[in-house]
């Protein structure tokens, strides 16, 4: 093709991000200039969240876990930037470590929940037939129960804890990725190159997960965000209620009901604080999820 | 010659890219329709044969970008026109029919009642005045049980079905000077390819209608049209009587289309 | 590559048909009973507008779906009785180029794992070895070794073409179905793969269905045409007989509605009435009963049969040979 850059007479101002981008290689550029504002803003936030949570590792101002580091209910200070609650431990180290708790918690949830509703999914949507029925049945019976409250419900029975509440995440985000991998997997069941892909020898197994699912990742990939997003607040939540995690645990919904009794007699810091923690990794979540989803849509593909 | 009613001269464009730089696709395309007969324009993907005609319309993609060069259709100059006066033009003296004419119709209405819409934009009159006249477009497009078959909507059709109706609308109920056909014919059977053609031979000639066709099927033009040109990559490469590109085709790129299409062996 | 008698049948299809359940007890008649041979170095060309159930004929073959009733042989024995697995074993001997190469390539596959996944799921090859037929492979079908490492979004629709024939033909093949293989391409472009497929034909002795649409293309290719029309095959003969002495009213309108890139052909139209009719539970008739300009009244009351009236000549139309007594231009 005889493909030639011509002047025209008004070309399009160059935006400042185009100009940024000029000094990228095209290939990498052209992928970085579908990042939405979004997306930048999303990914920002989790990167500072990430770096707080492994900071917290090594070091935070004072110890997280020690009660008494402070006087009771220190207002912001510069000693204590976030003030201290009633058992005078630091909010700020406390914030910090909660991080990991909430992040971490949720992650490894979402990466569970996306990797076994996945695989349930895809072969759900492959096969079909009994075992799809047998599948979205089950599925059907847990989505029954508001997410919150079944979540609940099975803390309540089978005790609090790291390992429980992951578990429990898992359990309620899994449905979600079983039901929009089996959509996917469905609709590409008939394509050609599933045919053609049986024809050069492989068996069901080897089209459902090597040639039709790698095409299906794109929309369960976006949608891991937004669903990282309902985790913590389901963490946070469990944590509010004393139900999650044990309540010394410097998780941000435990230090929320730490701090209620403060509330009402001035000692507004100590809810505050975890609560914009949670509301901004949330936020994160949610820009993140949109902007991928927006990436993914196979509709702006060219 | 006479006055063409439509003229395209130097008309080079090109594609926007996201950098802001345009890839150009047209070449300084010219040619030139003349009144009442009928043109092809015949060329291969990415020949710049639809992109050329859409102009023609302001149908264009919204990332094509005019460089240079004019449309010139009975004195009015398209490529400066705004676009209330394009839109004026397009219906009541150019029309178009496309590829997939299914997709072309609006699913949720009856043929009858689109073809009935239409035909009160241009002409106005009532509702059922207009009816009688979408039922008789029908039948002049030879659709079986034309009353009934109005009532229909457009996924009821078959494909050749839904084309004769787009046809009916784009000549009959609209009455233009100007036909463009973009592919009429591609995708359907070849049976009901062949009966499509002769409809559109039919009408052009009953109403001294200027047609053009685009295609890249040469069989269909050699039986159907007046004049052909040949576009290839961006350039119109030859343009001559239907006899002259059959018989003695001058461009290389022609000859080797004209081989290829009747499948000799200097094809390969 | 092995040799075979004359006219030896790789494989024998018989009474083939496929019905579609469509509710409420009526079925969609897709193939009512197809047979034909495919012999090695021979083509045969089937040919029929959409609805005719001409690629349903090369999906039961494959048992990418599977036939109701009659039976697909290969080398002498059925291959309808066959596990999923066992059938996995055929498609060393049975392949299928598909229409269009835009969706039967994996988008996220690069050629070179396209080409790679036969090989290493059919042979014993070792990674040089690999490498070795790769190479030869991408040079047989008119690319060169740089095109292992593309995606298919970015070759022409032609050079993908190319690589679904290369994938069909990685682990040699004896028969090869070639499901509108040119119906996507650009005229130009037709020409070229439809010569490749010819050198490939005679070089590797190989043994085509070719399914087309497309009447010249057809004749330019096929040794032997069969004609389909709802899921039945109305004429069959050698190509040479099908076109210059067409029998069946449809073959006949066919042949003539097809246009010819020649200037001063005028083509004698045989047309049909009205639009092809339902294939949902057809009643014991000629399929052609409503639409044919030569009917007679016993035409919608019986089956039609293909008779012999020819050296391998058939058509199922007990009227065509009176009534078109002269022979067709052509």
């Amino acid at each position: 093709m005889p493909t030639t850059q011509t002047d025209i007479s008004s070309p399009p101002p160059l935006s400042v991000r185009r100009r940024l981008f000029a000094v990228i290689p095209t290939r990498t550029a052209a992928m970085l200039s579908r990042f939405s504002l979004s997306m930048w803003l999303g990914a920002g936030l989790l990167i500072f969240y990430v770096g707080i949570a492994l900071l917290s590792l090594f070091w935070t101002p004072h110890d997280p876990a020690m009660p008494g580091v402070g006087p009771s209910y220190a207002s912001p200070s510069w000693a204590f930037p976030l003030g201290t609650d009633r058992l005078g431990t630091d909010l700020l180290s406390r914030l910090m470590a909660g991080t990991r708790y909430d992040l971490g918690i949720s992650l490894v949830a979402v990466f569970l929940s996306f990797s076994i509703g996945t695989f349930l999914g895809t072969i759900s949507g492959y096969f079909g037939g009994m075992i799809d029925s047998v599948i979205m049945r089950m599925v059907e019976i847990f989505q029954a129960f508001p997410a919150l409250l079944f979540a609940m419900l099975i803390v309540q029975t089978i005790g609090a804890g790291v390992v429980n509440v992951i578990a429990v995440l898992a359990f309620v985000g899994m449905p979600d990725y079983l039901r929009l991998a089996r959509g996917e997997v469905r609709s590409r069941r008939d394509w050609q190159y599933a045919e053609a892909a049986r024809l050069v020898g492989n068996n069901s197994w080897g089209i459902a997960f090597k040639h039709i699912l790698p095409n299906c990742l794109g929309p369960l990939l976006a949608f891991t965000s937004i669903n990282a997003a309902f985790a913590v607040l389901v963490i946070a939540s469990l944590g509010f209620l004393g139900i999650g995690l044990s309540p010394d645990t410097p998780e941000w919904g435990n230090m929320i009901a730490r701090g209620q009794d403060g509330i009402m007699t001035g000692q507004w810091w100590v809810s505050l604080f975890p609560g914009v923690a949670i509301l901004g990794m949330t936020g994160a979540f949610y820009l993140l999820g949109d902007a991928l989803s927006d990436l993914f849509d196979p509709r702006r593909r060219t | 010659m006479t006055d063409p009613i439509l003229k395209i001269s130097s008309f080079s464009g090109g594609f926007a890219k996201e950098t802001g730089d345009v890839t150009q696709i047209l070449y300084d395309v010219s040619y030139a329709l003349e009144r009442g007969k009928l043109t092809a324009v015949v060329g291969e993907t990415g020949s710049g044969k639809s992109v050329t005609a859409l102009s023609v319309l302001g149908l264009h993609p919204p990332s094509f970008r005019h460089i240079s060069g004019s449309i010139c259709f009975d004195g009015i100059d398209l490529t400066s026109v705004d676009a209330r006066e394009l839109h004026k033009l397009r219906g009541s003296r150019i029309s178009m029919v496309f590829q997939d004419a299914r997709a072309a119709l609006n699913p949720v209405f009856t043929i009858g009642r689109q073809l009935a819409d239409t035909y009160r934009l241009h002409h106005g009159g009532s509702r059922r005045a207009a009816m009688e006249h979408a039922i008789e477009a029908l039948r002049r497009v030879h659709i079986p049980e034309p009353e009934s078959r109005a009532k229909q909507y457009p996924h009821e059709f078959s494909g050749g079905m839904a084309q004769r109706a787009m046809i009916a609308m784009a000549a009959l109920i609209c009455t233009p000077d100007l036909l463009i056909l973009d592919e009429p014919t591609t995708g359907l059977d070849v049976t009901t390819q062949a009966e499509i053609m002769d409809l559109v031979l039919g009408l052009a000639r009953e109403r001294a209608l200027t047609v053009c066709l685009i295609t890249h099927d040469l069989g269909v033009v050699a039986e159907t049209c007046d004049h052909v040109v040949v576009m290839n990559r961006g350039h119109v490469v030859e343009t001559g009587s239907t006899e002259q590109i059959f018989t003695a085709p001058q461009n290389d790129y022609t000859q080797r289309l004209l081989a290829a299409s009747q499948l000799s062996e200097a094809a390969e | 590559m092995k040799t075979y008698p004359k006219n030896y049948p790789i494989v024998q299809v018989r009474n083939l048909q496929k019905h579609f359940p469509v509710g409420r007890g009526q079925k969609l008649h897709a193939i009512d009973g197809v047979d034909f041979d495919l012999q090695p170095g021979r083509t045969v060309a089937l040919v029929g507008e959409s609805g005719s159930g001409k690629s349903t004929v090369a999906r039961c073959i494959m048992r990418l779906i599977e036939p109701s009733a009659g039976d697909v042989i290969l080398h002498g024995n059925s291959i309808l009785p066959l596990t999923p697995l066992q059938m996995v074993e055929k498609y060393r001997q049975l392949q299928m180029v598909f229409q269009d190469p835009n969706a039967s390539l994996n988008p996220r596959m690069k050629v070179r794992k396209v080409l790679e996944e036969p090989l290493k799921l059919h042979s014993h090859l070792n990674a040089a070895q690999r490498t070795t037929r790769l190479n030869e492979l991408i040079e047989m079908v008119g690319l060169t070794v740089a095109h292992l490492d593309r995606y298919p979004h970015e070759m022409s629709g032609g050079q993908r073409q190319r690589v679904g024939i290369a994938r069909a033909l990685a682990i040699n093949p004896e028969v090869v179905l070639l499901d509108e293989p040119t119906a996507s391409l650009d005229v130009s472009v037709r020409g070229q793969i439809l010569a490749l497929l010819k050198e490939l034909q005679v070089k590797l002795n190989l043994a085509f269905l070719f399914i087309s649409h497309d009447l010249p293309v057809v004749r330019h290719v096929a040794d032997e045409v069969a004609v389909m029309y709802l899921g039945r095959i109305v004429e069959q003969g050698p190509t040479e007989d099908i076109f210059h002495n067409p029998r069946h009213p449809y073959t006949r309108a066919l042949i003539s509605a097809a246009p010819v890139a020649e200037w001063g052909v005028t083509r004698k139209r045989v047309r049909l009435d009205g639009e092809i009719s339902t294939p949902i539970d057809p009643p014991a008739a000629c399929r052609l009963s409503g639409r044919c300009p030569i009917e007679q009244p016993s035409c919608s009351t019986r089956d039609m049969p293909l008779q012999e009236i020819g050296a391998d000549h058939r058509v199922a139309c007990p009227f065509a040979v009176e009534q078109f007594p002269e022979r067709a231009t052509g």
